[in-house]
């Protein structure tokens, strides 16, 4: 809901609809039977927060409890936001068109590193202090959570509380402890000091930071009684865990606009490079039935005529092929496509490729992420050349003519050889399709070539490993380029200057916080945007606040270094990671948590894969997932 | 409200979604992909609130109710579009000719009888001209000839402007290219707030 003033300039800016709310499903509820008002803040535009089902999940959730009401917030486009500052109109929720200032809980949900400027803006825009310290009163709670909530160092001076791992339970109690401490009449520190003895709740102004003098950590000592190591928490059953039967269907269109079916969490992988494989262990799965009647009733309750089945590898789901079978009974009578993202080279079964065939055939996109069979063993992807080549003869025997192929470079232990294998692995992919002699008749084939720079990550593997320079990421892009010899093939690559600042706050410490907050006092926002983000204005702030990015970005750091992001445990044991770092280095594989148990610590939840029986000895003797075969 | 501030394309997309949540039986295109069956006559301009705007629709079953289509979808739709009527289809889309709008037009600075006062002298010109964008850049037109008929009443604070103009296929012509034409002349900078009424055919009868 909008007032008049904000009216007046929906019809200056690019797409008002973003700024209107009144969507189908929108959560309305009156203020006055409310106690609790929750802000939730999506540092982005409408379009890409709309389209996150974390913020759909904890939306629902949040509004299904009466007496809170969860609205939403997102980043205005820079149209909108210089329309808002020179009328002097504060940041606002969809729903109510209140002030964000006006609410009890600001909360963010933190899916990148180069959002944290929009979350700083966000709060500006809102009339609310950015710093934790100088909001002293019992209200405008900041709150963050999201995977970048797995290193909250360098935002840690904004925000109050971080919800470590998944929210669905933390929140509530959170939010059931701010409505005592206000009963109560408690303060601010004295709600802070109550929330940091709840699993899964990080309090940063409970802690202080000791550095040595070449800038790395020293000491991180716990005050008021806080625990000196932060538990995620986590949903053990997924089929008792809430899921919304309902989404807030968008006027306008946004860059995911469907249905969206959660199938399971976690990644049995074990990919080096990954984050999310190792942050959401163990792999917990939905059944097929319960995953049906949740599709059935978002489809029923939205309009959607589109439902994608969500998770970090779709294709290894254990269930997938009698999952298909229950959805196509139905979803074909009623015209709704079922779309199957985070196709694995080697999960492409027919099986698969023809209960999702009655679909639109759109591209096909698989991530082989290195050139080089010796590279993906080091980054431990586990795809062979000849299954690649496989999977995509029988994509192009059942009607394919267009592959992406996702890369990276700047792999730890990555040569120009394993580089240039990156154009070879393209041209070799367009040689099969006209080996395959089933492929469309008279049609090209097209090969993108898409290729990222390799950003370290926390509780990967590869967090002690160094980026590798811009200069050379570049020569590396250069090298690619060059490489390719056919037509057929194009190429495209991620700009190696984000990828730099994302490594700097990815593996940052409280030092950054100071470089954040000069970047606001800037006006620094859509650093993910190529419109705005300018590395240079970033290197002036790091300058002028006597800090090295690349002591974050670049340095290798040794295994024995006190980790900024050491205080917090995701299950996923300290010595773990450094065997697995140790093996990238031999070239060595792990086995996938189905295949064979390698002591990664997260069985200690109890629940999950880690509780499956092991297939059967012809699937474990030839490392081929033989339970997806029809 | 908010349903002004959407563009046709996100409209359109909006019914399609709400008749498949109605379950309505709407006939589906055949061919490689098909598609429900369902047009809107005449684009609805983003910002235009619409009070009496038509769409056709086909359904697999003649026979079904038409309260009950009303209804049905009422219950699908968000709260800034309703269904309160439902007709067999008379005219064809091509048919429209004639659009009325009601134009509010207010300026911080301006009283409303002198804004009454700015339209009278621009649409008793003879001819009222007028830079449109074209593909093939930019062209002068008159849009005199569309201003079928019009009506100029002051309010406490804004003028309102009550006008009939040609619409269509052919010769369409944007009320908003009256606001731009009249801030051209004054050099103020209107807010409009613009009301499509109703569609008419070239004999001036209601669209159905």
């Amino acid at each position: 809901m909008v007032n008049r003033e904000v009216e007046k300039l929906l019809l200056k800016v690019q797409k008002p609809g973003r700024y209107v709310g009144g969507e189908l499903n929108e959560v309305i509820k009156d203020k006055k039977d409310v106690d609790l008002r929750f802000a939730f803040c999506f540092p982005d535009t409408y379009e890409v927060g709309m389209s996150h089902l974390g913020m759909k999940i904890l939306y629902s959730l949040f509004n299904s409890v009466p007496y809170i009401w969860c609205e939403r917030v997102f980043a205005p486009w820079i149209d909108m936001e210089e329309e808002m500052r020179r009328h002097n109109i504060p940041l606002y929720a969809l729903e109510s068109g209140d002030p964000i200032s006006d609410f009890d809980f600001i909360g963010f949900t933190l899916q990148y590193e180069l959002s944290y400027s929009n979350m700083l803006n966000m709060l500006k825009m809102g009339n609310v202090p950015i710093l934790s310290s100088e909001r002293t009163e019992l209200k405008n709670i900041v709150v963050a959570g999201g995977p970048c909530a797995c290193n909250p160092e360098p935002i840690a001076d904004f925000v109050d509380i971080f919800f470590i791992g998944e929210g669905e339970e933390v929140d509530l109690e959170v939010m059931e402890i701010f409505r005592r401490c206000r009963d109560e009449g408690a303060d601010k520190p004295e709600f802070l000091r109550r929330c940091a003895q709840v699993e899964g709740v990080y309090v940063p102004a409970l802690y202080e930071v000791e550095y040595n003098e070449d800038g790395t950590i020293k000491s991180f000592t716990p005050k008021d009684g806080a625990p000196a190591v932060i538990r995620k928490r986590l949903m053990l059953d997924m089929d008792k865990s809430y899921y919304p039967d309902n989404f807030v269907v968008p006027l306008i269109e946004i860059v995911h606009d469907r249905a969206v079916q959660e199938i399971f969490r976690g990644c049995i992988r074990g990919c080096r490079f990954c984050q999310a494989g190792f942050l959401y262990r163990p792999v917990r799965e939905k059944s097929p039935d319960t995953i049906n009647a949740q599709c059935r009733a978002l489809c029923d309750n939205t309009g959607y005529d589109e439902v994608s089945l969500s998770s970090l590898s779709s294709s290894d789901y254990s269930r997938i092929v009698p999952l298909l079978e229950k959805l196509t009974d139905w979803t074909y009578g009623e015209k709704v496509s079922i779309s199957l993202p985070s196709l694995r080279v080697d999960g492409f079964s027919d099986e698969i490729m023809n209960r999702i065939k009655t679909v639109r055939k759109s591209g096909l996109t698989f991530a082989p992420e290195a050139g080089s069979q010796r590279l993906r063993d080091v980054i431990n992807k586990n795809v062979r050349h000849d299954e690649l080549m496989q999977t995509c003869a029988t994509a192009f025997a059942g009607g394919w003519t267009t592959v992406k192929l996702y890369f990276m470079i700047g792999l730890p232990t990555e040569t120009m050889d394993d580089v240039a294998d990156i154009a070879h692995l393209g041209q070799d992919v367009v040689e099969t399709f006209y080996h395959t002699p089933e492929r469309a008749k008279g049609k090209s084939v097209r090969v993108t070539v898409s290729a990222s720079s390799f950003v370290p990550k926390p509780f990967t593997p590869f967090q002690w490993e160094p980026q590798d320079t811009i200069p050379v990421l570049h020569e590396k892009q250069r090298h690619i380029k060059d490489s390719i010899k056919s037509k057929k093939i194009s190429f495209n690559y991620h700009d190696a200057d984000t990828s730099f600042l994302e490594a700097v706050f990815a593996r940052g410490d409280r030092k950054l916080c100071r470089v954040m907050q000069t970047a606001c006092e800037r006006g620094f926002h859509f650093d993910g945007w190529n419109d705005c983000f300018d590395l240079d204005k970033w290197l002036e702030i790091f300058e002028e606040c006597g800090i090295d990015p690349a002591f974050y970005a670049n340095r290798r750091r040794s295994f024995d270094e006190i980790l900024p992001w050491d205080h917090l445990d995701y299950g996923v044991k300290k010595s773990f990671l450094i065997k697995e770092c140790q093996k990238a280095y031999e070239n060595t594989t792990t086995p996938h948590c189905r295949l064979q148990c390698s002591q990664c610590g997260a069985a200690k939840y109890g629940k999950g894969v880690c509780f499956e029986e092991l297939k059967d000895l012809v699937s474990k003797v030839y490392g081929v997932p033989l339970y997806l075969a029809p | 409200m908010e349903c002004r501030y959407i563009s046709h394309l996100d409209l359109n997309r909006t019914m399609l979604r709400a008749l498949h949540k109605s379950k309505i039986p709407i006939w589906h295109t055949e061919g490689f992909n098909p598609h429900p069956f369902a047009t809107f006559p005449l684009p609805l301009s983003l910002g235009f609130r619409g009070v009496n705007e038509c769409m056709d629709v086909k359904l697999e079953d003649d026979d079904y109710s038409f309260e009950e289509i009303i209804t049905k979808l009422n219950a699908c739709l968000p709260r800034g579009i309703r269904v309160f009527d439902v007709t067999e289809a008379v005219m064809k889309a091509g048919k429209i000719a004639y659009a009325s709008f009601t134009v509010k037009l207010s300026e911080e600075k301006t009283p409303s009888s002198a804004i009454c006062s700015e339209l009278e002298a621009l649409l008793s010109q003879d001819e009222i001209l007028i830079e449109k964008k074209s593909k093939k850049g930019f062209k002068t037109v008159d849009i005199k000839p569309a201003v079928q008929s019009y009506e100029i009443s002051e309010r406490f604070d804004f003028a309102q402007l009550d006008i009939m103009l040609s619409a269509g296929s052919t010769d369409n012509v944007n009320p908003n290219l009256l606001v731009t034409a009249l801030q051209n002349k004054t050099g103020a900078e209107y807010e409009a707030d613009i009301t499509r009424n109703d569609l008419y055919n070239a004999e001036k009868e209601p669209f159905r």
